[in-house]
């Protein structure tokens, strides 16, 4: 600090990119002290979000998500497995958070990125946890045959924020999963029914004609905000959370009713208020968040 | 809860990949492509660059059902503890997404594929033009529909193109395969898996100039002859797409 207060006066003609770059700090507290962000946003409000379902084709379900260049990419696949003993009536769900090296500079190929084993826990923990899907409805044959969903997020570009975007573009990936209409053969194996395979053996039924869409309980979504001295700036950028690293990650779901809350260190102490403060701004950011899935969900439904 | 997903179960797929679908009928000389496409006609391309933020340049393609995103960093530092060299290094990397083939995959990194993929631009980047440095190529497969490695080849050099490092050429790639009697150009999975033979022709259009040719599987002279020519035709007129791609991004700027 004591080199950068000597060097006030040139910086006062220094250009502004040069500045940006040799004192990022600076650069942002002096936005910050004008209650405005770097990118013209107000401290308290999100990027443009918006949600695309059915991204890929070769999935069951699958969703695009992007806040403002963060993208993320989720796909469902669906495989059979034999339950275990102890839930013989239940499926699985296999959460998986990918960061391939094309997301960012950082990431080299045969190392996988810390974080991306860090999120795929939270993505596992929050998404499990919530109860937003009931896993006896993944159920095939009792004790026999059960679904297990393979979900795989691919971050496509990492602008910060990587949870929310990750977060919401699986539980849109889920709202759209169609589940495929199988049968029991002769081996006792589950099959998939195929157009021509309903001409050729009427004889078997399918296991799950009406169960094709999974019951959606009160999604969860979620608001990352960063901490610096007294502010709180909600849905940090990548440049934002690698200048000022502490970050509160509050995750809410439809009921308004708080699913989990990370708070991984950092150099700011929150207060029990700043706590108070983001979940405010997460029910804020919840509602947002869950017309943009509604309407990305009846889009698809027009089309 | 987390313990069921941290010791994962053995699962299968229910859609029957293990018998094969049912051969179509090669003899005859009028069958139909499976997506209904002329035999001679590739498929409808789509191409835009700047689609990762971060990155130097990056570019996407879908051609079909196959999406690539390519994404370019550098020059910068060599993180491989290497030899001084007064030209720069080109480090290329193809992965693939679990959920990108039919049965889900592991999502490793191809090794053939990324040392093809080197092969192909190494001849035209202008490597003195960033001596010490390196250049990443990095590609992601969303999603395989056939013809991938000219897909990742030819998104690759417009990403390339994009980040600004000099190039002699765009890189243009085009496949064919040899299904029976026919040449079928820009094959899709299923051609692929049921074709006597392919050939793969990477160039720089406007050069004239083969940086790759790849050829396998069961050929005669003639077929050989002709499938070069419809391939090199094919680049030229891809080239002509990309090119004009990276115009469109120049003249968006400008207006």
């Amino acid at each position: 600090m004591a080199a950068a207060n000597g060097s006030s006066e040139l910086y006062s003609e220094m250009e502004v990119d040069a500045f940006r770059r040799l004192f990022p700090l600076r650069y942002h507290e002096q936005h910050l002290l004008k209650s405005v962000r770097t990118d013209a946003r107000k401290l308290g409000s999100a990027r443009d979000t918006t949600l695309a379902l059915g991204a890929v084709a070769s999935a069951d379900g699958s969703a695009l998500a992007k806040i403002g260049s963060t993208t993320m990419l989720a796909a469902i696949k669906m495989e059979v497995m034999t339950p275990t003993v102890e839930c013989p009536d239940e499926g699985s769900i296999a959460i998986e958070f990918h960061m391939p090296p094309i997301c960012s500079p950082l990431v080299r190929p045969g190392r996988p990125a810390e974080a991306a084993s860090v999120i795929s826990k939270q993505l596992s923990d929050t998404i499990l946890s919530s109860g937003m899907i009931d896993l006896k409805e993944l159920c095939l044959v009792g004790g026999k045959a059960a679904w297990m969903a393979y979900l795989d997020i691919y971050c496509l570009d990492a602008d910060g924020s990587l949870f929310d975007a990750a977060l919401l573009s699986a539980v849109a990936a889920f709202s759209h999963l169609n589940i495929p209409v199988v049968s029991l053969n002769e081996d006792g194996r589950i099959v998939l029914v195929s157009e021509d395979n309903v001409q050729l053996k009427l004889e078997k039924q399918p296991v799950n004609s009406e169960k094709r869409k999974l019951k959606l309980k009160s999604p969860p979504f979620s608001l990352t905000c960063l901490l610096h001295k007294n502010y709180i700036l909600a849905d940090p950028t990548a440049e934002e959370e690698s200048i000022m690293e502490t970050v509160v990650t509050v995750v809410l779901d439809s009921s308004y009713q708080l699913v989990s809350l990370y708070k991984p260190g950092g150099p700011v102490l929150a207060h029990t208020s700043v706590i108070q403060d983001c979940v405010a701004l997460a029910r804020r950011r919840m509602k947002e968040l869950h017309s943009v899935l509604n309407e990305a969900i009846s889009d698809m439904e027009v089309d | 809860m987390a313990s069921k997903t941290g010791s994962t179960p053995a699962t299968y797929s229910p859609s029957p990949a293990t018998h094969k679908k049912k051969r179509i009928p090669i003899a005859d000389v009028d069958w139909v492509r499976p997506d209904s496409r002329g035999f001679y006609q590739c498929r409808p391309a789509y191409l835009r660059t700047g689609a990762v933020s971060p990155a130097a340049g990056s570019a996407y393609a879908e051609f079909g059902n196959t999406k690539v995103i390519v994404s370019v960093f550098g020059p910068r530092e060599s993180k491989k503890a290497m030899m001084y060299s007064d030209t720069g290094r080109l480090n290329c990397d193809v992965s693939y997404t679990t959920f990108a083939t039919p049965n889900r995959g592991k999502g490793s990194d191809k090794k053939e594929l990324s040392s093809m993929l080197h092969k192909a631009l190494e001849g035209a980047i202008i490597l003195e033009s960033f001596p010490k440095t390196c250049v990443d190529v990095f590609a992601l497969v969303l999603e395989s529909g056939g013809s991938d490695l000219p897909v990742v080849i030819s998104c690759a050099s417009l990403a390339l193109a994009d980040a600004g490092i000099l190039l002699y050429d765009l890189v243009a790639s085009v496949s064919v395969s040899c299904v029976g009697k026919n040449l079928v150009i820009d094959p899709v999975s299923e051609e692929e898996s049921y074709s006597d033979g392919s050939l793969m022709i990477t160039c720089m259009p406007s050069r004239n100039q083969v940086t790759q040719l790849i050829v396998d599987g069961e050929w005669s002279t003639p077929k050989i002859h002709d499938a070069m020519k419809l391939c090199l035709g094919a680049c030229s007129k891809l080239g002509e797409v990309m090119r004009s791609c990276l115009k469109d991004v120049v003249t968006d700027l400008k207006e």
